[in-house]
């Protein structure tokens, strides 16, 4: 695979994160405690940036763990079967994605495990410092991993064939781009914008992320298994 | 105020409390100022829904932390239509 085209798959893996929603929803639940509770605008932007910060940290975290073992494990040729598996993975996570992303009742409940919710939930009440409020970020990231465990996988496997220099540049768009959901709340809430209506959008567009998201998963899923397991099973036979 | 009605809390797994209007008064004035509401007007919606609540509960011995939340953002509703948005979300954002 070309530089260029692993990159491309890590920008894609990273948009289809930054579709997950979780990360969202607790920020977007802690600038509501926070404008609510009479902070300044200057604070309220230091504790959301704060929480972008954690979320950017942990990502960034995680993919450079995944990879790191998967170098340790499999060296610089990845077999065929960790391909087969990691976009096993990915179509996997996709179907579940399309069928249960979000929960069947008013509001943008997602389908994670209610004590983990209730566990955000309660921490962001409590969020009155930035450090507090990174400390946020990175549990959000934790919470969603269900979620964001294929793209990682998948990143992980494509960065760790790269030269030095560009698996730095992939852990980068990786990370970049999977914060662009949160970036862009970020930005609406500092400008201004009031939450209701960021949550109504958010509501109101829940089924189309969810379907982006699947649909994100499985794509990513196909070419990978073109690419890495058809592909060099086909050409050398 | 302190009324003797018997708050019955989500899930039932907590025991039940008195009714604390300050507390009712607080969540709706945040959901207020969460959507940029002056402040002054923030609290004037808050007294008059906390108020219509209290008559609500007047008439009942025991209600769920579930039923003063709907009557309220039913109450917000008329008032200020995008804080009960957010009031009505905030159980049901992640």
């Amino acid at each position: 695979m070309t530089t260029f085209g692993s990159l491309a798959i890590i920008a894609l893996a990273a948009l289809v994160h930054a579709s997950f929603q979780l990360s969202v929803s607790v920020l977007t639940l802690l600038s509501g405690h926070a404008i609510g509770a009479k902070h300044s605008q200057a604070k309220v932007l230091r504790l959301t940036t704060s929480f972008v910060g954690g979320a950017g940290i942990m990502t960034l975290f995680i993919l450079t763990f995944v990879s790191f073992v998967l170098t340790r494990v499999v060296g610089s040729s990845t077999p065929e079967y960790l391909w087969a598996i990691g976009s096993g993975l990915l179509m996997g996570v996709g179907i579940a994605v399309w069928a249960f992303y979000y929960r069947r009742q008013k509001g943008t409940s997602l389908w994670i495990p209610r004590s983990m919710a209730k566990y955000l939930s309660d921490r962001t009440k409590a969020t009155k410092q930035s450090t507090e409020a990174f400390g946020l970020g990175l549990s959000s990231v934790i919470g969603e991993l269900i979620f964001i465990a294929a793209p990682i996988v998948i990143s992980a496997l494509v960065l760790i064939h790269l030269q030095p220099v560009w698996q730095l540049v992939g852990v980068g768009i990786y990370t970049v781009i999977s914060l662009f959901s949160l970036v862009v709340v970020w930005v609406l809430i500092g400008s201004g914008h009031t939450l209701s209506r960021i949550q109504r959008w958010r509501e109101e567009n829940k089924y189309f992320l969810q379907f982006a998201a699947g649909s994100g998963l499985l794509v990513l899923g196909f070419f990978v298994y073109v690419n890495q397991v058809l592909g060099p099973t086909l050409g050398g036979s | 105020m302190t009324l003797s009605v018997d708050i019955v809390k989500r899930g039932g797994k907590r025991p039940t409390e008195s009714f604390e209007r300050e507390k009712l008064h607080s969540s709706i004035v945040a959901a207020c100022l969460s959507v940029r509401t002056p402040e002054g007007q923030a609290e004037n919606i808050a007294h008059t829904v906390t108020d219509a609540v209290i008559s609500w509960l007047e008439l009942r011995p025991e209600v769920t932390s579930q039923d003063i939340r709907i009557i309220a953002g039913r109450h917000l509703k008329s008032h200020h239509p995008e804080a009960a948005y957010l009031y009505e979300q905030h159980r049901i954002v992640i």
